[in-house]
């Protein structure tokens, strides 16, 4: 298990309130091997981003309270690291690409000099110098004109260009690991794929590691090589992206892999999950999704079925998973 | 920022000068026909012709013999010359010069209280923000309720009466003679600083706790923003993500606010003068109103007015070049 | 007949509005004081006669001149006259509230014509309304006050008056600015395409949704007007035959209660105008509380985090603990 850039094992988070306790995160594993992109997938509310904070160590406690058995990045420990140790880790090892990059842009600052900071922090490069590698990084991810753009404020620039200046910034130090939080929610359907095809060409060719937090199957699909699929502060299952979408295990899973339209579908309307994720202070009992399951039985609504780990590598948290082509058990 | 922005910016603020000018002309002439019944009251004891003869050599003498468009027309050209008008005072001094005299000691108290303030208030209010919800910040809540429900003027009056009074330690009143003795000696600044201490505290007390909870309130505002997050995830330490990010963000309503008290620089002490007897602009315009010398209180409205406007001016300006979203007359 | 149904109608719907929002503060534990003190206000200023022991204009009494406190003279007397200084703050609370409440209330309406108007009539009204706004703004309101009072003699109504002229610009500007948000919002849109006045748009849709607001302001305004009204009849600008906590403090410094040491002279106005001015602040700033959660201060995070049992805190997080199985696929059922 030498790959394993990333092994995150049993993270929960939870967030006290006058009214109860909310739990977010509720003990979840997530394996990133080198070069590898993992799509954590969920509607919102399930934890997603959270997951994504908690591992940067980003997360304000107060609110948040953290659990975590360990985050393992490329062998080192960092739960244990100080704060100024993994102010080291964040931008030089781990870094991010947030969602709104009209709000995650400091508005009155050019974003060559929001760029340079981080060569300034973890490359100690003086301010010249980090302007020749922002203008490189710039050009990296396919904007025009990089020096006269790096001179820029960010509205200045359309949405497309803002997340590519955001991807040049995570990717400026070339860390191991790039966290990309839905990041291509806030974009055109257009300028979306674009803007994927410059992250998967960067995280391809410079080998990085990607953990790509969406709630869009179709983000996915183009991108991801393994799935974690997450339901209220739950791992619900894990496939590679091939398996998951030929034959998804979990009633969930097939659920929102129904909601994608497909033009090759004639025949069926839309499958739709019925109701939202569960409020995370008031989770149901049993299986959290049993009250929004067609194939929920009694044994659903009493207890939590555990994750179960095959020996193909997928891991499955289901009493009646489906779809199973090869076993005797097909629904 | 653009040409265009400023050469618009001060336009605007020549209009507005010039609609406040007009304003500062026509209001003493409201109720009364003649000016010179306001120099002169009609007094008992005098027959009517004398008092008309009276009445003519004011008007003569002031200006006032001519048409009020005219009259308009010379105060414009007057104050072209940045010729403010002539007190009615004995010995007719020019109202420019009485102004001169006075500013000084005015902005000796109101500097020292906006500096103060500013200084002070801006860092305890990242403080606050820094612990928030922590006991420093509701403190700094509770004092702010109590600090709006305490007048200055109170809080004058209570240091006066305990310091002052009680335990003799600051003058209650200002000594009469440190204008007149003012010669830039080390000594004469001890005495001016020994005098402004009351006063000088009283006016910050207030301010203190105001710009404390503006910038608290701007910090949090902008610490819940995605770019902080940003700026920490770049790993970023916690000063600069603070200086760097938090802070210049947050300084955008804090330049508002620098502005507004500009605008009050001069005219905000009057009662604290007053209290503590301070020979500064508060006063001047007291004395005026007393002596109904309005072409002194009229000069020295429209200084203040114009202090305000170029005020206006430089925050504008400022905010433009802190914020660069902002573009020709529009603003956050 | 109609015309009242309709008028009284209107009248109970917004008293019962009005009824549910002072609920909402009522319930907050910092709004209960805020209330509790303006009711006792209110009640104070409304029957001065009866509580009052003296006569607060007596200055016939001149063998009780600058008394110290005792039970006959609750706040002594003052040096000068030999008026009972409790008597005299019981009638200063006529004065503050009055002009604090008529002023705040006239603003609100003033402000929130005008703000309405200039966001969302726009145009040429907005462009009138916000240019007045930029000329009050450099006008020295306390200079000007007391050059108006010189020209027309000194009374309430004149202070009243300036107050509101002055007073409304910083409320339009608030109101404008929300106004031009709610301008854009679908339910406002919704109701122009099904064919809505503006007038009908203006007090059915804007209005309800500037309310909130605006009653937060009218609070934060009286609170202002009456420290302001305080400074001016300090300065002796307010009426001169009246009783007010400003021309009381004035008083004492003139009458030597500083010199004497009668601090109490001093510090009685003084607290009447804080408890007078705290109130409507508290009452202001728990609607703000209520409108904007977010700036709140104690957000009572710390005070739980303190609280919190961490045995139960370690069971939730042991709860979350379970075994992963590991099977062959053909063996799940």
């Amino acid at each position: 298990m030498s790959d394993v850039l990333l092994g995150l094992k049993n993270l929960k988070v939870i967030f006290p309130a006058q009214q109860g306790i909310v739990r977010a995160v509720e003990g979840i594993d997530i394996d990133i091997l080198k070069g590898e992109c993992v799509a954590l997938v969920g509607e919102s509310g399930c934890g997603k981003s959270v997951t994504s904070l908690a591992i940067m160590r980003l997360l304000n406690t107060p609110p948040a309270l953290i659990e975590v058995e360990s985050i393992n990045l490329g062998g080192d420990e960092i739960t244990k690291y100080s704060e100024n140790k993994m102010q080291d880790v964040r931008g030089k090892q781990i870094s991010m690409i947030f969602q709104d990059a009209m709000t995650a842009l400091n508005p009155v600052m050019t974003v060559g000099k929001q760029i340079d900071e981080v060569f300034i922090k973890h490359n100690k490069l003086s301010k010249k110098e980090a302007r020749i590698e922002t203008i490189k990084a710039l050009r990296l991810v396919g904007i025009p004109e990089p020096e006269s753009r790096a001179k820029a404020f960010p509205h200045q620039l359309s949405g497309g260009l803002r997340q590519r200046v955001l991807i040049a910034m995570a990717f400026a130090c070339m860390p191991k690991l790039i966290i990309a939080d839905e990041p291509t929610t806030a974009l055109d359907v257009t300028i979306q794929a674009q803007v994927l095809e410059v992250l998967r060409n960067m995280q391809k060719s410079h080998n990085v590691s990607l953990l790509l937090i969406t709630h869009d199957l179709s983000v996915v699909a183009h991108t991801a090589d393994t799935v974690y699929v997450m339901y209220s502060g739950k791992i619900v299952e894990k496939a590679k992206v091939e398996d998951l979408f030929r034959e998804p295990h979990h009633p969930y899973t097939e659920g929102l892999l129904g909601s994608i339209p497909r033009l090759s579908d004639t025949t069926k309307h839309f499958v739709q999950i019925p109701d939202s994720v569960p409020h995370p202070m008031f989770k149901p009992t049993g299986c959290y999704f049993h009250p929004r399951c067609k194939y929920a039985t009694d044994i659903c609504k009493e207890k939590m079925p555990p994750l179960v780990r095959l020996d193909n590598g997928r891991e499955i948290r289901c009493y009646h998973p489906i779809n199973f082509s090869g076993g005797e058990n097909n629904e | 920022m653009q040409k265009s922005f400023i050469i618009k910016r001060i336009i605007y603020a020549i209009f507005i000068f010039f609609v406040v000018l007009t304003l500062n002309f026509f209001i003493p002439r409201l109720g009364v026909d003649d000016p010179a019944e306001r120099y002169y009251p009609p007094q008992g004891n005098m027959s009517d012709i004398e008092y008309e003869i009276i009445k003519q050599v004011t008007r003569e003498q002031y200006g006032f013999d001519v048409s009020t468009f005219k009259q308009y027309t010379n105060y414009v050209e007057g104050l072209l010359r940045f010729d403010l008008g002539t007190s009615f005072r004995t010995g007719n001094p020019k109202v420019s010069t009485l102004i001169a005299e006075r500013l000084p000691w005015t902005l000796v108290l109101s500097v020292s209280n906006l500096v103060i303030s500013l200084c002070i208030g801006l860092i305890f209010g990242t403080v606050a923000a820094w612990k928030r919800g922590r006991w420093q910040d509701s403190l700094l809540l509770n004092l702010s309720t109590i600090s709006v429900a305490l007048p200055a003027f109170f809080i004058a009056l209570i240091l006066s009466f305990y310091f002052g009074f009680e335990l003799e330690l600051f003058p209650a009143y200002t000594n009469p003679n440190m204008v007149s003795q003012f010669d830039w000696s080390w000594e004469a600044i001890k005495v001016v600083f020994f005098n402004a201490a009351l006063p000088i505290i009283s006016m910050s007390i207030g301010g203190i706790i105001g710009y404390s909870q503006r910038t608290r309130n701007s910090v949090i505002a902008v610490t819940n923003e995605d770019f902080v997050l940003t700026a920490r995830a770049k790993g970023l330490s916690q000063n600069k993500v603070l200086f760097k990010h938090t802070l210049r963000n947050a300084m955008l309503p804090i330049v508002t606010a620098v502005g507004m008290s500009l605008s009050g620089l001069i005219g905000g002490a009057v009662i604290i003068e007053q209290i503590f007897n301070w020979n500064g602009m508060g006063t001047l315009f007291l004395e005026a109103n007393n002596t109904n010398d309005y072409p002194l209180m009229m000069g020295i409205m429209l200084f203040m007015s114009t202090i305000a406007i170029l005020a206006n001016l430089i925050v504008e300006l400022t905010y433009s070049l802190l914020d660069p979203r902002i573009t020709v007359g529009e603003k956050r | 007949m109609k015309v009242l149904k309709k008028v009284l109608r209107k009248i109970l719907n917004s008293l019962i509005g009005i009824g549910l929002f002072i609920g909402k503060i009522w319930k907050h534990k910092k709004g209960k004081i805020g209330l509790i003190l303006v009711a006792l206000l209110a009640f104070v200023a409304i029957f001065a006669p009866l509580i009052a022991p003296f006569d607060p204009y007596d200055v016939t009494e001149r063998a009780a001149k600058g008394l110290s406190p005792s039970w006959e003279h609750l706040l002594g007397t003052t040096i000068n006259t030999g008026q009972d200084i409790f008597s005299m703050l019981i009638y200063g609370t006529r004065v503050s509230l009055l002009v604090g409440l008529v002023t705040g209330i006239a603003i609100a309406f003033l402000g929130a014509i005008l703000g309405i108007i200039a966001g969302y009539v726009g145009g040429m009204a907005d462009n009138l309304i916000m240019r007045i706004v930029d000329i009050m703004l450099v006008i020295p309101t306390l200079p000007l006050t007391i050059v108006i009072t010189n020209l027309f003699g000194k009374s309430y109504f004149i202070i009243v008056f300036i107050f509101v002229i002055f007073g409304w610009t910083g409320l339009a500007r608030v109101i404008r600015s929300l106004v031009l948000v709610l301008k854009n919002s679908n339910y406002v849109k919704a109701s122009e395409l099904a064919g809505g006045s503006r007038w009908h748009i203006m007090t059915k849709h804007i209005l309800p949704g500037v309310s909130h607001l605006l009653i937060m302001n009218t609070a934060l305004t009286c609170a202002g007007i009456m420290v302001a009204e305080a400074g001016l009849s300090f300065l002796g600008l307010g009426d001169p035959t009246a009783i007010s906590w400003g021309k009381m403090l004035a008083e004492a410094q003139s009458g030597g209660a500083l010199l004497f040491g009668h601090w109490w002279w001093i510090i009685a106005p003084g607290i009447g105008i804080f408890i007078a001015v705290f109130a409507f602040m508290r009452i202001g700033l728990v609607m703000e509380e209520i409108l904007n959660p977010r700036m709140k201060a104690s957000s009572g995070i710390f005070k739980l985090f303190k609280t919190l049992n961490n045995t139960y805190i370690q069971e939730v997080f042991d709860g979350m603990n379970e075994e992963v199985l590991t099977t062959k696929e053909g063996e799940i059922s």
